[in-house]
């Protein structure tokens, strides 16, 4: 329907070309601009609509709304149109991780071994689990067993920053899996690393790019990472604290440092995470502690979710391929739940649990992983990795739901209910 | 809620302390207040050695309170303890902990009211009013050894609610802004309809009396309905002076008890005439005085006529009351507080220099909390 209307204008326009000389030709893209407007108006009904009607949360609205439009199902938004978006998507999802390291506070850690003990159980258990699971049950080979165990292994930081934003949550249970998401995200961006090495050496045999691509990855973030950092701190201690010249400085250095990253094909989401946990670590006299992301990175992040569900390969999926992505889901979902309910400490068993069940989200960055991984070799990567790609485009829909229902059930998010009178 | 009548009247130890502080719990990422008093207890694994630790109405408060001492020193201790367990357990819950009577910049509407049918009934009783009563307050109980004794200790107390007021003072920001005020804390407890001060009774029978007339009339269900400045607090047979900001300090916290006892010490033996129909006139002025200027205030003698400055009363009132403060073992306590008049400095004063020198709120909450937690803030200012 679409290419009628459009070879119709085209037909009108081009005879008008004739006789209006200042006419341009006729525009074969879409303006970025035009695409950004339209991702964010169709994201923002379909998410507030389904907030509204269904009480779902907003990043399932989003998700929809790029399957829907998306490749593999309507087709209004095109491959071409995917790879055009993909600066704002990188955008939005690397001021994100920068809040989710900056929200990596490793003192508490320290303070509270339980913690330690429950991080580490999530990330080794989680890993293991998948990595059994797609080697053994799945028969996919040790080097894409492992990629995809490094990419499914972790929460998704986007979404369980958004849920927690949009449910105004606040409390112990909110706190950690704030916490586990973050560290998790860490341990699986190291997982990455070694795995870009792996893939390298087995279907390769190219010992170099084995041994330098990690470097390069690793390196690479760091040093960009840093650089934002130390330019973000130095220009913002000449100014006033929680001022807004000073988020203009936070969001224009993360920016730079997302342009950069992108520049050396360097993973954006490491290069922001580590941004930000280096800017919680070297902000000494709190320069920029209490800065906050404007309200405008909602805008960033509906972008973000509609290119997500629209680059998510609906169009392969098989039924065989989903059994194995939900036996996925439930492997991982069985390895949190028990390193939580494992790890004992100071939080009731029942919360520990709602823990686990909040810290079930895997989006963005899981697929976007995926995508680095399967560019490498994209004659076999793309099919090797279908297992996590199909576990991440089923959690896009129900993690955030998952999420939710973990800070509603710990009583932490901001209730609008009066009637309760506001009691927990 | 069910009316409760009156209980009697149980004699305690006479000049016996208790001290319960309200605490602010924070966030240690950004300062501002935050919900988690219910996690924070529901994990705490203590023996109350040193006294309770308390739900209190909103989920970003928690309330210690000790045991029931017979020396300022025995308070102390016992606050000390609390604060350390208290320090403990936080920061395993990556919780920060401070004083001062008010969160200088937290959203009240985003507090949560604590579970609990008393809590509930508070909220539905007095509404966004239970939701702002997010203030945090020193309480000090002075043992009576008779309810008559209780009595005439409220009224003779009530005289002295402005010298309290301004030696606690630490709430000089609300909602963000410089209030201008030294303690904006009691602003929010004026807007209950039974705050204020205790009408002039001369005796436990004709406060009895007053009580069942309340009762009667349906204002008052129970003791814990008047938020009284001063009260009587039959239940554990003493008189509870409400009026403290909590201070930034447990040091200070022990020196305001130390005042409390002392004074109470002196009244009770000296009996002065306490014209209280007459300083029912001027009470809320003194107050008001003593909230707004702190130790610069006026306070009005409706008995003299005049005005006079707070500071010079307190100078001799300090001076007064020494020889009960060694008697009682607490006259160093004292020092302090002697100090403080002298250089007409104080918690209030303090958060404002700390506003100056970082220029945002976040970091005077951060440098509050840090001073609670510190120990010997008396001899460290001391030696600067």
């Amino acid at each position: 329907m679409i290419d009628t209307i459009i070879s119709s204008l085209r037909a009108v326009w081009e005879s008008l070309l004739e006789r209006l000389f200042f006419l341009p030709p006729f525009p074969e893209s879409i303006d970025s601009l035009a695409l950004f407007s339209l991702l964010l108006v169709v994201g923002l009904l379909i998410g507030e609509w389904l907030h509204a009607h269904a009480k779902w949360p907003k990043v399932i609205g989003y998700v929809l709304a790029g399957i829907l439009f998306g490749p593999s199902l309507l087709g209004w938004i095109s491959i071409e149109a995917l790879a055009q978006a993909r600066p704002i998507a990188d955008a939005a999802l690397g001021l994100l991780m920068m809040e989710v390291g900056r929200r990596l506070d490793l003192s508490w850690l320290r303070r509270n071994p339980e913690l330690l003990r429950s991080t580490f159980a999530d990330i080794t258990l989680s890993f293991a689990a998948i990595f059994i699971f797609a080697l053994g049950l799945v028969g996919l080979t040790p080097a894409w067993a492992a990629a995809t165990a490094a990419v499914t292994m972790a929460s998704a930081p986007a979404v369980v920053l958004l849920t927690v934003e949009e449910a105004r949550a606040q409390g112990q249970v909110t706190e950690r899996i704030i916490l586990h998401t973050a560290i998790g995200s860490a341990a699986s961006f190291v997982a990455f690393a070694f795995v870009l090495g792996i893939v390298h050496a087995e279907l390769s045999e190219d010992w170099l790019n084995a041994i330098v691509h990690p470097l390069w990855v690793v390196a690479g973030a760091l040093l960009v990472g840093g650089i934002g950092t130390w330019l973000a701190l130095s220009i913002a201690r000449a100014l006033p604290k929680r001022s807004l010249a000073q988020v203009f400085v936070l969001v224009a250095c993360a920016l730079l440092a997302v342009g950069i990253a992108r520049m050396l094909a360097v993973p954006v989401f490491l290069t922001l995470f580590l941004m930000g946990v280096l800017l919680a670590a070297r902000d000494q006299q709190q320069t920029l502690r209490y800065t906050e992301l404007p309200e405008g990175h909602w805008l960033l992040a509906i972008v973000l979710f509609v290119i997500v569900g629209a680059s998510l390969p609906w169009q392969e999926f098989t039924w065989l391929v989903g059994l194995q992505a939900l036996g996925l889901l439930l492997v991982r979902a069985a390895a949190k739940a028990g390193a939580l309910a494992w790890s004992g400490g100071s939080l009731p068993l029942p919360k520990r649990l709602l823990v686990g069940l909040g810290i079930q989200p895997l989006s963005a960055t899981a697929v976007f992983m995926a995508y680095e991984i399967a560019s490498l070799y994209p004659e076999v990567g793309r099919s090797a990795l279908t297992l996590p790609f199909f576990a991440a485009a089923m959690m896009e829909l129900v993690g955030p739901a998952l999420c939710r229902l973990a800070l509603q059930r710990s009583g932490e998010c901001e209730s609008g209910d009066h009637s309760r009178g506001g009691i927990a | 809620m069910s009316i409760k009548s009156l209980e009697a009247f149980k004699d305690s130890a006479a000049l016996s302390l208790g001290v319960e502080l309200e605490l602010q719990l924070v966030s240690r990422r950004d300062f501002d207040l935050t919900r988690g008093a219910t996690d924070l207890l529901g994990s705490l694994d203590y023996d109350e050695r040193f006294g309770e630790i308390k739900l209190e109405i909103t989920e970003s408060m928690i309330e210690i309170s000790t045991l029931a001492r017979s020396t300022v020193d025995g308070i102390a201790a016992d606050l000390g303890g609390l604060r350390d367990t208290l320090r403990q357990h936080c920061e395993r819950n990556n919780i920060g902990v401070c004083g001062g009577g008010t969160h200088p910049f937290h959203h009240w509407p985003e507090r949560r009211i604590c579970p609990g049918d008393r809590f509930n009934d508070l909220y539905q009783r007095y509404g966004y009013l239970a939701k702002q009563f997010t203030v945090f307050g020193q309480h000090i109980h002075v043992g009576c050894t008779s309810a008559d004794d209780a009595i005439w200790l409220t009224q003779a107390l009530g005289v002295y609610v402005p010298a309290f007021i301004a030696l606690s003072a630490s709430s000089p920001f609300v909602d963000g802004v410089d209030s201008f005020y030294q303690s904006a804390r009691l602003n929010a407890v004026s807007a209950f309809p039974l705050s204020g001060q205790c009408p002039p009774l001369n005796s436990w029978q004709e406060f009895t009396e007053h009580f069942a007339f309340l009762q009667a009339c349906g204002i008052a269900q129970g003791i814990k309905d008047l938020y009284w400045d001063v009260r009587p607090k039959p239940e554990f047979g003493t008189v509870e002076l409400r009026v403290c900001d909590t201070p930034l300090t447990i040091e200070q916290a022990t020196s305001l008890a130390a005042l409390a006892q002392s004074l109470s010490r002196w009244l009770l033996r000296t009996r002065p005439a306490l014209h209280t129909a007459k300083q029912a006139h001027v009470a809320r002025y003194n107050k008001f005085q003593a909230c707004r200027y702190g130790l610069e205030a006026m306070i009005s003698d409706p008995v003299n006529l005049c005005q006079i400055p707070l500071k010079q009363t307190l100078a001799l009132l300090l001076e007064k009351i020494s020889e009960d403060a060694k008697e009682l073992g607490c006259a160093h306590w004292l020092d302090p507080l002697k100090q403080m008049v002298e250089e007409n400095t104080g918690d209030a004063a303090w958060l404002r220099d700390q506003h100056n020198l970082h220029g945002n709120l976040n970091d005077v909450v951060r440098e509050a909390s840090e001073r609670l937690m510190r120990k010997d803030n008396h001899r460290q200012e001391t030696k600067k």
